[in-house]
């Protein structure tokens, strides 16, 4: 039994290659790959049983195909692949890139006053989820039917690199291996510019080639140190008083690994539908995190978190307490070593840096802070710490332990507060035709709910994996939204939220017909929370809880303030 | 706000003390203050509907609407003072002020403490489920008893179970007590369970364990209902109480101008 006394579920977890990432892989295929110079060279010995390169190659990479002007990564989205081009020429668009409707995206728009009026005063459509027929014809298709990359064709491409600068890319090139590493969007738009054929290989493969063969390993890190690694560290207090020539010596220095279970995603939401069977008390999730940085060990190094989250503990009696946690940018054991080379000894962390979910470090090595940072460094942040009371850790550890934390625009509802008079559903419904799009229902921690709205995470593992882009992040203020054209009703996103905070639905046209494709099946589109993005006035559903119970705010913001904090 | 208000009632009730010391009738004045903003309070309501407008916070408009109904009162007084009216219609029109004033206020004070009492019930579930969920505790229920009946062999707990917790998941039960916040569900589902324990066989006990478990999550549901209910319903009294009275206030100040000419 469960707590609770509910009927505990056993819950098994995913193989890695039960779905391949590419259908058509064949041994044929495989084995022409292997004789590749690029693919030659990786040591097949090195890769361990339960992985081999074989196997990468046939289950996490797959063939694709471009016509000349076809896109292969468009900027600003969100990948899970990078790709080596095996054939034919592509080009890098450098910036300012292409402009927006080239690359099939929406123009975002705020909606002026009349319009807000008029569409008050109309009356909600009777059948829920209608659509106008054209529109829905035109994405009338399911993910089987329908090239899963369902990508965007550029016209006139002469045209297009006489306006744009761009870099080509040819036979033996990787790209796109950043943003898939790192979560990040895609950087350049890359287009083919002949006839190519390239090999993508999704992120799980890509991570397994970087770890097993050192020539991958050197590739993807040049590659990385090059590209987006000078900017990352710049970006950094501590850094930016360095000339170029100095930076580039510390880049060269930096070491930078992945920490944590990158499929934590889809983990953390099967745990939330079923509690592990027989767990009368749960087990730590502090245990379970990948440790970057443990406490009492040497303080010879400083961390900066690149993407993804990690969490600072200690340890306090028998247990160990959160002290606060960290996201991109920020930087774990600065205060020890600048500590530790001030004293001209030896200097032990006080504190554990670990993986929640994955995250990427930069790991910057004492030998190079003592040379080019420390000396000029006037202001050292002191070490984490915190001041809360042990009984304030509890709302904490469910921010960190739920993944709240992830979230830019939560939606929290104050239970004590509200009279659950379901303004805020109505309110989102009037907005979207009819349609409400969260449920005002979610897990509660002492009289905080957190209501299945969308999160609008800083880290949208929901933007990984979608075929045409239609995820993604709209131009006003970033919040994560889909463009509902586009979204061929895979289901991806709503499968890798790990909030359960998307939902499909089947859509009809205006009359109420359910909307099918040609083989009969219901066309689905994928909905959620867009945080009434281009509607003035913000959040309908702030705007409409008459009892000020209902707030979206940020897990740095709540983890800083309290909820008590950003009530107001 | 609450200043603002208590010095505009104060000032018009000085107002309507000059007025009468010289020799002025008021009436027309603080009668048409008050109906204006009785129109006012009514905003809110118009408010609650124009969602999609930026009209600005709800909250914002409830906080007015709840300063605005106390202001009202005093309004009400300086234009009416506190002897009960004579005629028919102004007895009409001074009991629906009193109906708006007093479900206005209990509902206020019942946003204010329900809410916590719901939170401190738990098992938190959205209104419009709750049939749902409660049909769902009874196929549970009857599951339990046909498991058990198969098991045994006989159907002592499939009796017990029509004879007295059929009842009990019909529906949602003791719907006052729950409001009232007394135990009397939980003796209830005490003293039935307890009353055929002595008939079971270990198998049975068995069974009437996960039933009292669900009849215990069954009172949670109850309670949801019952303070849910309690939350939502206040306003069948209140908002045609209102609309009633801005009627009849309409009425009654067209007859008071018609008659002081």
């Amino acid at each position: 039994m469960a707590p609770g006394g509910r009927p505990a579920a056993i819950v098994g977890r995913l193989a890695r290659w039960d779905v391949p990432f590419g259908a058509d892989m064949s041994d044929a295929i495989v084995d022409a790959l292997l004789e590749r110079p690029e693919i030659a060279a990786i040591r097949a010995d090195r890769f361990p049983a339960g992985v081999p390169l074989r196997g990468i190659l046939r289950n996490d990479a797959r063939i694709v195909t471009l016509s000349p002007g076809e896109i292969a990564v468009r900027e600003g989205d969100y990948g899970n692949s990078a790709f080596l081009i095996l054939d034919g020429d592509l080009r890098v668009v450098l910036p300012p890139g292409l402009p927006r409707e080239t690359l099939g995206r929406q123009t975002p728009r705020n909606a002026g006053w009349l319009a807000t009026l008029a569409r008050a005063l109309r009356p909600s459509p009777k059948f829920p989820e209608t659509r106008d027929v054209g529109a829905a014809a035109g994405a009338a298709a399911t993910a089987a039917d329908r090239d899963p990359r369902a990508l965007t064709f550029l016209q006139d491409i002469p045209a297009i690199l006489d306006r744009h600068r761009s870099v080509r890319l040819g036979a033996g090139e990787i790209f796109g291996e950043i943003a898939a590493l790192g979560r990040v969007p895609r950087s350049a738009t890359v287009f083919a510019e002949t006839p190519s054929r390239l090999l993508e290989i999704r992120w799980q493969g890509l991570r397994e080639l970087r770890r097993h063969d050192p020539g991958w390993r050197r590739m993807i890190d040049e590659r990385y140190r090059r590209n987006a690694l000078l900017n990352h560290l710049q970006a950094h207090a501590f850094f930016a008083s360095l000339d170029d020539a100095t930076l580039a010596s510390v880049a060269a220095a930096v070491r930078f690994r992945t920490y944590g279970d990158a499929d934590w995603h889809l983990q953390h939401r099967r745990g939330r539908d079923a509690p592990p069977a027989g767990a009368d008390h749960a087990a730590d999730p502090i245990d379970d995190e990948a440790v970057i940085a443990g406490e009492g060990g040497p303080a010879d190094s400083v961390y900066l978190i690149r993407s993804g989250f990690a969490r600072v503990s200690c340890i306090v009696g028998g247990g160990r307490r959160t002290v606060t946690y960290l996201g991109v940018g920020a930087q774990f054991g600065l205060a020890e070593a600048h500590t530790a080379w001030r004293a001209g000894g030896e200097v032990r962390l006080s504190q554990t840096l670990s993986a929640i979910g994955q995250v990427d470090v930069l790991r910057v090595p004492f030998r190079v802070l003592a040379e080019h940072v420390f000396p000029g460094l006037r202001e050292v942040p002191p070490p984490y710490a915190t001041q809360r009371r042990y009984e304030d850790d509890a709302f904490v550890d469910w921010l960190i332990d739920e993944r709240w934390i992830n979230g830019t625009q939560t939606m929290l509802i104050d239970l004590d507060r509200c009279v659950r008079c379901d303004d805020c559903v109505t309110a989102c419904a009037a907005t979207h035709d009819g349609n409400p799009r969260f449920v005002r229902h979610g897990p509660v921690s002492d009289h905080w709910m957190v209501a299945n709205a969308c999160m609008h995470c800083q880290d949208p593992v929901c933007m990984i994996g979608c075929p045409t882009g239609a995820i993604h992040r709209h131009e006003l203020g970033g919040v994560v939204v889909i463009n509902d054209d586009t979204c061929i009703g895979c289901g991806t996103c709503a499968a890798s939220c790990p909030y359960d905070n998307i939902r499909m639905v089947e859509i009809a046209d205006r009359s109420g017909t359910p909307v099918v494709d040609e083989a009969g099946k219901a066309v689905r589109k994928a909905t959620k929370c867009d945080l009434c993005v281009g509607q003035p006035g913000g959040p309908a559903c702030v705007r409409a809880c008459p009892q000020d119970a209902l707030r979206r705010t940020g897990g740095q913001a709540l983890l800083l303030h309290g909820v008590e904090g950003v009530r107001r | 706000m609450w200043g603002v208000a208590a010095g505009a009632v104060g000032a018009l009730a000085l107002w309507r003390l000059h007025a009468l010391g010289s020799g002025r009738n008021p009436d027309v004045v603080t009668g048409g203050w008050l109906l204006l903003s009785v129109l006012a309070l009514a905003l809110y309501g118009a408010r609650r509907r124009l969602r999609v407008l930026p009209l600005g916070p709800a909250s914002a408009w409830l906080a007015l609407h709840v300063i605005g109904g106390v202001a009202c009162v005093g309004l009400y007084l300086v234009h009416a003072g506190l002897a009960w009216p004579s005629g028919a219609a102004d007895q009409a029109l001074a009991a629906l002020f009193l109906v708006v004033f007093v479900s206005g206020t209990v509902g206020h004070l019942l946003q204010a403490l329900l809410p916590i009492r719901l939170t401190r019930a738990g098992d938190e579930i959205i209104y419009e489920r709750i049939p749902a969920e409660i049909a769902r505790l009874r196929a549970q229920a009857e599951s339990t008893i046909v498991e058990a009946a198969s098991a045994c062999g006989h159907d002592t707990l499939g009796t017990y179970y029509a004879q007295s917790l059929a009842w009990y998941f019909d529906r949602p039960r003791f719907t006052l007590q729950h409001v009232l916040g007394t135990a009397a569900a939980q003796a209830w589902e005490a003293r039935k369970l307890a009353a055929v324990e002595r008939l079971l066989d270990p198998r049975e006990r068995a069974s009437l364990a996960g039933l009292a478990h669900l009849c215990r999550a069954k009172r949670a549901v109850d309670v949801q209902y019952a303070l849910q209910t309690l939350l939502r319903r206040w306003t069948y009294l209140h908002a045609p109480a209102a609309a009633a009275f801005l009627v009849m206030a309409a009425w009654h100040s067209m007859a008071a101008f018609v008659y002081s000419r």
